[in-house]
């Protein structure tokens, strides 16, 4: 229940608004833009940061995620698809290269690099040396050079169940692999926009030579997505790529130097502490060195906020000193209304009103005034990144699905409070030493 | 047998020894200098004096605007002489009815709303309808009720003072302190204005009138004049 004393200055506030309302509206015009420029900075901050963290979350894996990084040595690939199979809380990837094109050629885009620099030369022709951890180093026999051909390389991960719970993977078109279904003989294989960027400029052959596959396949093309990384990547169930590569291969020390062999990556739902432990004794037993296994938490947020905070804190504080010169209208217009309702507010008193009413009524009404500004720059910053979404969205793939942030909406209101209280005081305090005798000697 | 009872009724207000210097100037000046007053319930008081003779001060002191520097001020036989201003607030609201030779109707508003004014001050809360009621029911007591809805530039000068009348009564005071009422109205208006300030007085509230006008003053019960600060 509303006391009287603040019904009376929501009234009295109310009915001060309505009887100026052109002298409302201009001090509103100055801090409308302050309020707008706080709402923007802020819904600025949080889109970006959203933007940043959902694209830092396509390679990262999300916030929370526990990340394991393990050598594709003495079996751990086996060891680690076994110990995942049919969990849903933990999903490993298996990366390794294939060719898709022409047996037997270069690959335009050889080493799997992004098709933006391919064929462009710069073939490096000098030796090859392998050093081993006792600092014995030899030359190692050169690569025999194969003809140019039509061909793509690039990255295959193969994934023991669906990885989008951990990396956020955006559709763009086609099918995401289902791992509910039964194994096909044909693998089915997802590419990033990469390797479909590479499909689409140059005609190669549907067919993929897999890195230590015993026979080329003949892979589905099912779907394409956005995963974040610039490389050629395809996707495609574990189960589905063992039926081409039966035993998990124990690669040697010098294959994984020269950036062959297996690659594995471990992620883990937040709390699978004992998963963990079992996967780390599993791969120990199996004799892999407890130094060599990583794990760590993903937190791409916090140490993306803090590179944000500077960025944020310099836009806010010159949307600040714009709301400064909005607070500056509103105590021009307060100072200039007070002298002018000089009589009626010692009127007021006089039929009983107390100081301290009286300055809340003054108060009242310029928080109002806030409150309304910010009310109306609010739905302007909604409305305004409605249509920039419209305009600019299929532009920033990042930015799909993103909604006017609450966080700006509740920074839009405090700073229109804010304004109202500072513009309002200096005029509340003066109406409320008005002298009552003003109305005797009028 | 039994002894005839004598009523003694308590004064209204009664001030004793009021003194009120003037400062903040190159030599203080004594506005009022020992001022003794009265009032009972359903009495009314005209004050006379000159210009700057002290009858606007003394009002100001009488409607707690301002403060005594030295006498004694008893309402309902309580001392209110050094009353805290919060408190002041509160007994303007409850016991005293304003009315000023200018109206000070706000612009803006209708009459009603004018008059709902001095319930809309903080000082407790009655609901939409009551109020509604208590102004409609003071509109009436001046006459105007049927001009509720109109603004004061559509309404005359003694319509205006009605209002302002009727935004005095509302709260239904013990005592109306009127500051030359009829100072911007012609005789017959003014005339009205005094009778309706009269009838109140006649339900048991007390009346101060500040008036240069000797004809109103000796329709009131008692006249007064100042002068240099003192009854004569």
């Amino acid at each position: 229940m509303l006391s009287g004393k603040f019904r009376s200055a929501l009234v009295i506030g109310g009915q001060g608004i309505r009887a100026r309302k052109l002298r409302t509206f201009l001090s509103m015009v100055s801090l409308f833009l302050g309020v707008l420029a706080v709402v923007t900075v802020q819904a600025g901050a949080e889109i970006a940061e959203r933007a940043m963290l959902t694209d830092v979350e396509l390679q990262s894996g999300k916030d929370g995620t526990m990340m394991g990084y393990i050598p594709g040595e003495k079996g751990a690939p086996g060891i680690v698809e076994a110990t995942l199979k049919g969990r849903a809380d933990a999903v490993a990837m298996i990366s390794s290269k294939a060719v898709i094109g022409e047996p037997g050629v270069r690959p335009i885009n050889e080493g799997g690099m992004p098709f933006e620099y391919a064929n462009r030369g710069g073939d490096y022709s000098g030796p090859s040396v392998y050093c081993d951890a006792g600092g014995v180093c030899q030359e190692q026999k050169p690569q025999e050079k194969k003809p140019d051909g039509q061909a793509i390389e690039v990255s295959m991960v193969a994934l023991t169940g669906d990885i989008r719970p951990f990396k956020p993977f955006r559709p763009v078109s086609g099918n995401w692999l289902d791992f509910g279904s039964a194994p096909s003989l044909a693998p089915r294989i997802v590419l990033n926009e990469e390797a479909a960027k590479g499909l689409r400029m140059y005609r190669v052959p549907g067919e993929m030579m897999i890195e230590g596959a015993t026979h080329h396949v003949s892979p589905q093309i099912i779907g394409v997505v956005q995963d974040g990384y610039g490389q050629p990547r395809v996707y495609l169930r574990l189960d589905e790529l063992r039926t081409w590569m039966p035993a998990p291969a124990a690669t040697s020390e010098l294959d994984r130097f020269r950036g062959g062999g297996t690659g594995l990556e471990v992620y883990l739902q937040p709390g699978s502490d004992d998963l963990q432990q079992l996967l780390k004794a599993k791969l120990v037993g199996a004799g892999i060195e407890q130094n060599n296994l990583h794990f760590r938490v993903v937190n791409s947020k916090e140490r993306m906020e803090s590179q944000l905070k500077i960025m944020r804190l310099i836009f806010l504080g010159m949307a600040f000193l714009v709301l400064l010169i909005g607070v500056a209208g509103i105590l021009n217009v307060g100072l200039a209304t007070v002298g002018e309702r000089v009589e009626e507010f010692a009127l007021r008193r006089a039929v009983g009103m107390s100081r301290m009413l009286l300055a809340g009524i003054v108060l009242a009404e310029t928080l109002l005034t806030g409150l309304l500004t910010a009310a109306l720059a609010i739905g302007a910053g909604a409305a305004g990144l409605q249509v920039a979404l419209m305009m600019f969205g299929s532009r920033f793939p990042s930015l799909q699905g993103t909604t006017f942030p609450w966080e700006a909406g509740v920074a839009g209101v405090i700073a229109g409070l804010l304004a109202g209280v500072l513009g309002g005081l200096i005029p509340a305090i003066r109406a409320a030493r008005i002298p009552i005798a003003t109305v005797m000697r009028a | 047998m039994t002894a005839p009872q004598v009523q003694v009724q308590a004064p209204l207000l009664q001030l004793n020894g009021i003194t009120k210097v003037l400062k903040g100037q190159e030599e203080p000046r004594t506005i009022l200098s020992g001022v003794d007053l009265t009032v009972h319930p359903g009495q009314s008081v005209a004050i006379l004096g000159r210009s700057g003779s002290g009858k606007s001060t003394l009002l100001s002191l009488i409607g707690l605007f301002d403060r005594a520097d030295e006498g004694q001020y008893f309402l309902h036989g309580n001392d209110i002489t050094k009353l805290p201003e919060r408190r002041a607030a509160a007994l303007r609201s409850a016991e005293f009815g304003f009315v000023f030779q200018r109206f000070f109707l706000l612009k803006h508003l209708t009459a009603a709303q004018n008059v709902a004014m001095a319930l809309v001050n903080g000082q407790g809360w009655s609901a939409r309808r009551k109020r509604k009621q208590q102004v409609m029911d003071a509109l009436e007591q001046v006459g105007i009720a049927h001009l509720a809805k109109s603004k004061p530039s559509r309404l005359s000068g003694g319509e205006q003072q009605r209002v302002a009348i009727a935004r005095a009564l509302v709260r239904q005071p013990r005592v109306i302190l009127a500051d030359e009422p009829t100072g911007a109205l012609d005789t017959e208006t003014g005339n009205l204005v005094v009778e309706v300030l009269l009838n109140t007085t006649r339900q048991g509230c007390g009346l101060v009138l500040v008036t240069h006008d000797h004809d109103h003053a000796r329709k009131m019960g008692r006249v007064l004049e100042l002068r240099d600060g003192r009854f004569n």
